[in-house]
């Protein structure tokens, strides 16, 4: 990689990062601090006990001890922000224009912007994380034993981390191709909260497997997606032509994909599956309408006799 | 030496630039005119990667900067609608020119700013449009890129600021190292600069003037006749440019000895000649018509 494009990245970037770790910094302490008042403790307390000593993340509910957090979720929304920030604020501040012109390849813009963002939110991770176990040693009581073993530990930083970077790259996609950042808000929160949903309650086939099989396999999907949203992205920047900046799609060939992906998305949540409901036919219709409308914003008849 | 080939790009399935070629080389100051609309700012986004290409290429010496993108580095420019400048101070711009033009004069640049009392510690975003305007043109002069594309520069800008700019472009073109490609609406300005003008019209590159040529075989002329009728070899031959009662000025664009026996013949009351400008050659080559209809 360029050691000047890595500096001319860093540049632009730099205060967003700054900003972002900072927040963090103060974020996780403020809640590490508020889950050590939470703590119920006798003398010879053990923290952590049996569970951190098998490949699994840890399970802050079947703690008694009290709030406790290992990873913490606010990185991996910080992760999803970053990803948002980097690739949106770069068509609204017009900095891609510069980029474009600059006689880098896109490729290599692409890959050097994805490993520097990455590299930057991982030292965020770090080292607010440091500071975060810091308080809760300091706050820790001396009868208090903390039986914190690798298995445990590593399953949950690998799963927080997956997911922080899972979030990423889809936050960081979708901003690749939506060229309009209040409707990129409102996608990219309709889509993560009911992923999120579907996660919870309901994924076929996962209640076959163990509780260490789903989380690995969990893992393992969040892996493959990010691969695919990451080298799926590296070939749309390379065709990204700024013309249809402000547009709510950068990639006018993406229209009928996009469309199918929401009426079929929309209409599988709302039918509980693959039934026919009653909910899934009104949604249905309402996204094949909706979709309609929202992609290719027909010129309606009442809107030409106004004009 | 710069070659835009062929270069065509469709936006809204409507054909914004097509078929675009023409060479442009170190030491040459080419004007590019034509209407609002026509695509003059698409051309330079398109040349300069912003806009994917439909068709076409770009070369710098025979490299294609589609394959050989380090090659655009020998090009400038900057979008004066849309560019990433607005957040930072005129200070801290060099720290991003110096990355990617190797050449990037930031001893210059400071001493550019002074010059036009320009404060380092201003916002982009906070000045008028004209002090934008020149301190892009600022940036363009000091990255040392070989080839500089203007896009309107002389925009907002008073009369002082703009004959200081004109005259740095010429002295920057002196020693056949810089090219400049400058579309303008002021056609005047571009009339003491330019030695080629391209000329953009339907989306197409319809004339690539060099303007010596054009002004050996051109004429303005003055002219009146006794007649309230204007002769049809007037009419056939040039372009009307003014009218003023009996008083018609008219370009010819391609004005031969013949031409003139024949205008002599007509016996005029006046026939002087008056000097060809930039903005003649336009209007007699933009409107849709000979302008004669006008006055049926």
């Amino acid at each position: 990689m360029d050691k000047n494009l890595r500096r001319l990245l860093w540049r632009q970037y730099r205060k967003r990062f700054w900003s972002l770790g900072l927040i963090s910094l103060l974020i996780m302490a403020l809640s590490a601090w508020a889950d050590t008042t939470t703590w119920l403790y006798h003398s010879k307390t053990t923290v952590f006990g049996p569970q951190m000593h098998q490949w699994l993340a840890f399970d802050a509910t079947k703690l008694r001890f009290g709030s406790f957090s290992l990873y913490s979720p606010w990185l991996m929304f910080a992760f999803g922000l970053a990803g948002l920030v980097l690739m949106n604020q770069d068509l609204k501040d017009h900095f891609n224009q510069f980029l474009f012109t600059s006689g880098y390849r896109r490729r290599q813009i692409y890959w050097t912007k994805l490993t520097l963002g990455l590299g930057g939110l991982l030292g965020i991770a770090v080292v607010t994380t440091a500071i975060q176990y810091l308080i809760y040693w300091l706050q820790m009581p001396a009868s208090v034993t903390l039986d914190l073993a690798w298995p445990g530990l590593i399953t949950t930083w690998l799963m927080g981390l997956t997911t922080s970077i899972g979030f990423f790259a889809i936050c960081w996609f979708a901003a690749l191709i939506i060229g309009q950042t209040g409707a990129l808000w409102v996608t990219l929160a309709g889509f993560i909260l009911s992923l999120v949903g579907i996660i919870s309650v309901n994924v076929p086939g996962f209640n076959l497997l163990t509780a260490q099989q789903g989380q690995w396999t969990e893992i393992g999907a969040w892996i493959v997606a990010t691969i695919i949203l990451a080298v799926w992205g590296a070939w749309l920047y390379q065709r990204l032509s700024l013309e249809h900046d402000g547009e709510y799609l950068l990639f006018p060939g993406l229209r009928w994909p996009v469309y199918l992906v929401f009426v079929i998305y929309v209409t599988v949540i709302f039918s509980g599956g693959f039934h026919v409901t009653t909910a899934g036919i009104i949604a249905l219709l309402v996204t094949v309408i909706f979709g309609y409308l929202w992609l290719w914003r027909p010129k309606l008849t009442w809107h030409r006799t106004k004009n | 030496m710069l070659h835009v080939k062929d270069l065509s790009k469709t936006i809204e399935h409507r054909d914004i630039i097509t078929g675009i070629d023409f060479q442009w080389h170190p030491g040459e100051i080419v004007g590019l005119v034509g209407r609002n609309g026509v695509g003059k700012t698409t051309l330079f986004r398109t040349m300069t990667n912003q806009y994917v290409a439909d068709k076409g290429t770009v070369t710098i010496d025979e490299h294609d900067l589609k394959q050989e993108p380090a090659y655009q580095r020998q090009l400038f420019f900057i979008d004066t609608q849309y560019n990433f400048l607005g957040n930072y101070r005129l200070a801290e711009l060099p720290d991003f020119y110096r990355l990617v033009y190797a050449d990037f004069d930031a001893d210059r640049y400071r001493d550019l700013l002074q010059r036009f009392n320009l404060t380092a510690s201003d916002q982009y975003r906070q000045l008028s449009k004209g002090m934008r305007a020149l301190v892009n043109v600022i940036l363009a002069l000091t990255s040392n890129a070989p080839y500089i594309l203007l896009d309107e520069p002389f925009d907002g800008l008073d009369v002082i600021v703009r004959e200081n700019i004109a005259t740095m472009v010429i002295d920057e073109v002196a020693d056949q190292q810089k090219g400049f490609l400058i579309s303008s609406h002021d056609l005047n300005e571009l009339d003491g600069l330019s030695d080629r003008v391209l000329l953009l019209k339907a989306s197409r590159l319809v004339h690539d003037y060099n303007l010596e040529d054009v002004r050996a075989q051109a004429k303005k002329l003055q002219l009146v006749f006794a007649g309230k009728e204007i002769p049809a070899i007037v009419k056939k031959h040039s372009r009307l440019i003014r009218v003023s009662g009996r008083v018609l000025v008219v370009v010819f664009p391609d004005y031969t000895p013949e031409l003139a026996e024949q205008l002599q013949a007509l016996d005029p009351v006046l026939m002087e000649e008056l000097p060809l400008t930039l903005e003649d050659l336009f209007r007699a080559n933009l409107s849709q018509t000979a302008g004669y209809q006008l006055m049926q």
